[in-house]
């Protein structure tokens, strides 16, 4: 793991819609684990943090979509630009066989990469992705060629209309499932970790909160109820760590610490 | 374990002298019970002001070889939340060792923070005159100027009632034994020291530019603990005043050294990023040993030894 800032040039850049790409980068450290992520750092402006979405014969990819300034400004990269990047911070996903990955929008991202993942392992899995629309899901021909895979979509335009949610438990008996890994909106995580409770099935989530150090010491994305830092212990929690946090479903705190419903 | 590590700082008992350093882990009440459980006798808060902040973009918090720079500029939820999320602490573990660190934009912000934070009965309200990191919208910090110091211990005293008042304070100042004296005369109970040191910055040579986004933040972690030590020292041996020794601690060697230098407590900080939570225990265990081993009654009777 580095710590210390170091900036890499940016390969190459592949586009999925409108406001989502891909950047790619050398690999900046040897064995990744999918679910964990980097700060990406574009100079003089800010650094957020990104979950990995792939990483393959020594080169890493940072899939980003356009939601607010610094996306946006991070649309604007060229390739050869020079990112910076630290980490890889946080805990990420063990590996299961049988399990169902379940993704909505962007939560698709670090999916991907534990799909890559669990396909080298030779593991069996199964795939549940949903979004607003076919452009919100990325990386739809990689998960169909690799595990059999569902596409759920509000208006209709890629696979079944409706909510992930709503195709999870069919999905699970069919194929008789036994581990759920889930990363998305909040509102769709809580209804998963409440399904897969029902199912009596054991899940690992990654979940979302504003970030600032990413090493565990500034106490802005430690969520209530356990005092667990989603930087250091997560962004991916095993059941038993989410189930000890209450604050699913509430509004995240914003910079300043404060709760806030955008 | 227990009774040679029960710390008495200001008439209440604390069961270890470490404490949790302002700026690490404060925001939030189940953060710093965490802290609690893991060995700290104490826990600084967040410093916070009237209003929420959304402090500096990042990064605003940086590792480099010797320490960590940041630059996260003040950014806290306000009062109003911070004296719940005190509430909510002191409601679930029912504990003392409660520390809340204010600061203000003006001296009369600071009287007004602090009389809305002695709501929610901190044990101690720790006054942060020294951020080194908000000078491009507040100015240089207060505790370099000796009447700005004097002026907010004596408002901020009058605030605290009955509640103690600690001034940070940072080495950058004309003389800071003199500064110390001024806190002393002036009503202070106690003295953190030190605040981040500097500021410094650092430059990353591919995009040729500072790497923080403020450009510039206070230096903390080992690089600082020398200056902080002899810092501690020298306020111990020109006030009265009980000291929180804080910078680059993150050793029990380094702790007993502190309060060798005649610190009451010890404040850890970055030391959370180089040993994570557990530093605490650690660090309590160590001294212990340290103690154990030299057949040494208590802290208490090496507390300033090297004055003698």
């Amino acid at each position: 793991m580095s710590d210390q800032m170091k900036t890499y040039p940016v390969l190459n850049i592949i586009s999925h819609s409108p406001v989502m790409k891909s950047f790619y980068f050398k690999q900046p450290e040897p064995d990744i684990q999918s679910g964990r992520f980097f700060n990406v750092w574009l100079p003089g402006v800010d650094e957020k943090p990104f979950s990995v979405s792939d990483v393959f014969q020594g080169i890493m990819e940072i899939t980003v979509k356009a939601v607010g300034p610094f996306t946006r400004k991070l649309m604007n990269v060229r390739r050869g630009d020079l990112l910076g990047l630290r980490g890889p911070f946080g805990k990420g996903f063990s590996h299961h066989q049988h399990a169902l990955l379940i993704g909505g929008g962007m939560g698709i991202v670090p999916l991907r990469y534990l799909a890559r993942q669990l396909r080298t392992l030779g593991f069996h899995f199964e795939v549940l992705l949903g979004g607003r629309c076919a452009q919100d899901i990325p990386f739809q021909n990689d998960f169909s060629e690799w595990a059999p895979t569902t596409f759920v979509t509000d208006d209709g335009s890629l696979g079944y209309k409706g909510l992930v949610t709503d195709y999870m438990q069919d999905k699970i008996l069919e194929s008789r499932l036994s581990f759920i890994y889930s990363s998305g909106p909040e509102a769709m995580l809580v209804k998963v970790m409440d399904l897969a409770t029902q199912a009596g099935l054991d899940y690992e989530i990654s979940f979302e909160r504003y970030m600032k150090c990413g090493i565990g010491i500034c106490g802005q994305c430690v969520v209530d109820g356990s005092g667990i830092r989603l930087c250091k212990e997560g962004p991916v929690l095993t059941r038993l760590e989410a189930e000890k946090v209450n604050e699913w479903g509430m509004p995240h705190r914003d910079a300043t610490g404060r709760r806030t419903s955008h | 374990m227990d009774i040679q590590l029960k710390t008495t700082f200001l008439g209440k008992e604390y069961a270890s002298p470490l404490v949790l350093a302002s700026g690490v882990l404060g925001l939030t009440a189940d953060s710093m019970r965490r802290v609690l459980d893991a060995g700290a006798g104490a826990v600084t808060t967040k410093s916070f002001g009237l209003v929420p902040r959304k402090g500096h973009p990042c990064p605003a918090v940086l590792p480099y070889d010797s320490g960590l720079l940041n630059a996260v500029g003040l950014s806290n939820p306000g009062v109003d939340e911070m004296v719940k999320e005190i509430r909510k602490l002191r409601d679930h573990s029912g504990t003392s060792g409660i520390f809340a660190s204010v600061f203000g934009r003006t001296h009369e912000e600071f009287g007004e923070v602090t009389r809305q934070a002695v709501e929610s009965e901190p044990d101690l309200i720790e006054v942060n005159v020294s951020c080194p990191n908000v000078s491009s919208e507040f100015g240089s910090p207060f505790a370099a100027s000796e009447r700005d110091v004097e002026k907010i211990t004596r408002i901020v005293k009058k605030a605290a009632g009955k509640i103690p008042v600690s001034i940070k304070l940072t080495i950058h100042c004309p003389s800071l034994i003199k500064m110390a004296r001024i806190c002393e005369e002036n009503g202070a109970d106690a003295i953190t020291a030190i605040n981040t040191v500097g500021p410094g910055m650092l430059i990353d040579t591919g995009v040729m530019k500072p790497v923080l986004a403020n450009k510039v933040g206070g230096v903390s972690g080992p690089a600082i603990f020398p200056l902080a030590l002899k810092a501690v020292y020298e306020i111990c041996g020109n006030t009265a005043l009980p000291v929180i020794g804080t910078g680059g601690v993150r050793t029990a060697d380094q702790a007993v050294q502190m309060i060798m230098a005649g610190a009451s407590m010890v404040s850890i900080g970055s030391a959370v990023y180089y040993g994570d939570i557990e530093i605490f225990s650690r660090i309590n265990r160590g001294i212990y040993t340290w103690i154990e081993e030299r057949n040494i009654e208590d802290l208490k009777s090496i507390r300033g030894v090297v004055h003698e």
